[in-house]
């Protein structure tokens, strides 16, 4: 197991939230939107020049800015 | 005793079409998350008792994480728990996240009924939930309904009087995040599909490449769609009317005027040729019925058709996600297209809807570009209808103009203000084809709001400007400014009076324009100056009330600045 930010992986891999960082105003907020530590989550697409990442978790799609994907740390399998 | 009901939910979940199911009252959904930022109010019989409804804005949780959910949660607060009913709405589609919500208001006591919502769309999808089994579960009434048509909207109603307060210990959201795992299990099964269409296109809209390439054709297409549909009105339907109707009519009423004078001045106007001419005469009868039905309305009509429908699409987040880059640059973040794309149909939405965005700071960047680059409709077909005959390379130049300014002036203002801009975190709803009966009332909705907002203003300023021409009394605020307008600008100084109306209404400032016989390069800078001086009165009352006193005098002094800068650069570099 391999810890890593969700920026560093490819499109379409599949992780698992392991930890969020930078303060427990954006942990709260991605926590109430169901995002949190141990769900497994699918990377759909990164646009480039530090743009926003978009991930699938359960049946929700997100889209988190640059910044605060660098701040979510995942584990592969 | 229910005394009133509160509608919550997660965002996007169909809470206003659920509230104008209940109440009759009509109000504006889109599949967007943030459509709602002004609460709702309405009213709805509860056994021949009227009780009240309140639409509130999204929220995902009890635990405000921004301005939009803490007035939720401090209205839900507001009453006895006894008193209240509150009607729990959860997108069907995707239970998991929406149950959250549900499980926090259950803890503290809530009187709820579960609402779930969009259950056809959840059919389609391969969806399935058991909700008998979520009911005992829940303890609580759980109703499924399609809002859109209207299906368990009247056993909601019937439902409603079920509800009782049963609080229990509180959680963590960890904590009900395993609950909640526990019960999904129970009670919904996933239907093994393959990717249909809609998922593929779902996934290419928001990927770097396919996403861009989207992007560009769709609003290549919107544009021309806008254009061509109000065009082929204009050109089928109300210059028709105009010209081979109206006019003989008025012309004929005209012949029994024996004396030309104050009445037929403003109502008439002057004749051009001996004849009336809809885009000259500038009478209260003549060209202010024109500019509004003839000029501006079918591009209301087309701009409202094309923005409706991708908003109920689903499409604006996922170009959300695509521009976030840019507007970052601008201190803004990918949400703000929201705002900015509502204010290209009128500035005062736009503005509003600058509340989705959370800081001040951002709040003001946006406001003050819409106020500033972005051209409201009616302002848009004015500029079609004059500049259009000169050929697309001025009417395009106008919004190129426009969007450098608009880039350079988020650019400085990023780097000038103080404070910072919050991340973008945004959920991205599905497509969804809603049905057409929904898009034609919204349509109407917007077309009735924009008919009985602009037209008396329209009819009431084209009489006050022909009274104060008529004494003659511009002549004092012309001389003021000829040397501005004429030395500075390169307009012949009788535009001093079209862009003092600009205050007034954008489509009738450009309608002062027309008789003056301008150039193609005059008429690109009179109305490129018009898009970005002051906003009609209005946005400028909108803007005081969101930006504050502080806020709104900043706004200005950046738009004058700016309008003085940029007149004077384009008569520089076009005219000389």
């Amino acid at each position: 197991m391999k810890k890593i930010s969700l920026i560093v992986i490819k499109s379409n891999e599949k992780v698992k939230i392991s930890e969020i960082l930078g303060g427990s105003n954006l942990e709260s907020k991605l926590l109430s939107m169901g995002v949190y530590k141990g769900k497994p989550v699918v990377k759909l697409s990164h646009i480039g020049l530090r743009g926003p990442v978009v991930i699938k978790a359960g049946r929700s799609i997100l889209a988190l800015g640059h910044n605060v994907a660098e701040k979510i740390i995942v584990e592969r399998e | 005793m229910i005394k009133k009901i509160y509608l919550i939910g997660n965002p996007n979940v169909g809470k206003s079409v659920v509230f104008s199911r209940l109440t009759g009252v009509a109000v504006i959904s889109s599949n967007y998350p943030g459509t709602t930022v002004e609460i709702a109010k309405g009213y709805l019989y509860l056994e021949d008792k009227k009780v009240e409804v309140v639409d509130l804005p999204g929220t995902y949780s009890l635990d405000p994480t921004s301005k939009a959910e803490e007035v939720a949660v401090s209205l839900l607060k507001e009453h006895l728990k006894e008193e209240i009913a509150v009607i729990n709405i959860i997108d069907s589609t995707n239970l998991e996240r929406n149950l959250l919500l549900t499980l926090q208001l259950i803890e503290e006591g809530f009187p709820v009924i579960i609402c779930m919502n969009m259950c056809d769309d959840a059919g389609h999808r391969g969806v399935h939930i058991d909700i008998l089994k979520l009911e005992k579960l829940l303890k609580a009434p759980v109703i499924s309904t399609c809002a859109l048509t209207g299906i368990g909207i009247k056993l909601l109603t019937e439902r409603i009087k079920e509800v009782a307060s049963l609080p229990r210990g509180e959680f963590t959201h960890q904590e009900r995040w395993l609950e909640i795992g526990r019960i999904i299990e129970q009670v919904q099964h996933l239907e093994h599909r393959h990717h249909t269409f809609r998922e593929v296109m779902e996934d290419a809209s928001v990927r770097p490449v396919t996403g861009l390439l989207m992007a560009g054709g769709i609003i290549y297409a919107a544009f021309k769609f806008v254009r061509f549909i109000g065009e082929g009105i204009i050109n089928h339907v109300t210059d028709p009317l105009f010209i081979n109707i109206y006019q003989p009519l008025l012309e004929k009423l005209s012949l029994y005027w024996q004396q030309k004078g104050f009445w037929f001045h403003l109502l008439i106007g002057d004749l051009i040729d001996g004849r009336i001419d809809f885009k000259q005469s500038l009478g209260v009868l003549t060209t202010a019925p024109y500019i509004e039905f003839g000029m501006v309305l079918p591009y209301v009509v087309s701009f409202y058709l094309i923005l409706s429908l991708l908003e109920d699409i689903g499409y604006l987040p996922r170009l959300a996600v695509l521009l976030d880059n840019l507007l970052h640059r601008l201190g803004l973040h990918g949400y703000a297209v929201i705002p900015v794309l509502l204010g290209f149909g009128c500035n005062v939405p736009g503005i509003l809807s600058t509340r989705v965005l959370e800081s001040k700071r951002e709040r003001f960047i946006a406001a003050t570009i819409i106020s500033i680059g972005v051209p409201c409709i009616p302002l848009q077909a004015m500029i079609f209808g004059l500049l259009g005959k000169f050929g697309g390379f001025y009417v395009g130049g106008v919004y190129l103009v426009l969007f450098f300014l608009v880039i350079i002036l988020g650019v400085i203002l990023n780097r000038t203000l103080s404070g910072y801009s919050p991340e973008f975190l945004l959920e991205i709803p599905p497509y969804r084809f809603p049905p057409l009966l929904m898009l034609w009332k919204k349509l109407y909705f917007r077309i009735k709001g924009f008919l009985v907002e602009a037209l008396p203003v329209v009819l009431l300023g084209v009489c006050f400007i022909n009274i104060l021409l008529y004494f003659k009394l511009f002549d004092y605020i012309t001389s003021i400014f000829a040397p501005i307008v004429h030395g500075l600008f390169g307009l012949p100084k009788e535009a001093v009076v079209a862009l003092a109306i600009g205050f007034l209404r954008k489509d009738v400032a450009v309608g002062m324009l027309m008789p003056l016989g301008l150039t193609a390069n005059q008429l690109f800078i009179g109305a490129t100056l018009l898009a970005i001086s002051f906003p009609c009165v209005a946005s400028f009352v909108v803007l005081a009330k969101e930006l504050g006193l502080k806020g709104l005098i900043k706004s200005t002094l950046i738009m004058l600045g700016i309008s003085l800068i940029v007149g004077s650069i384009l008569h520089f570099l076009i005219l000389r």
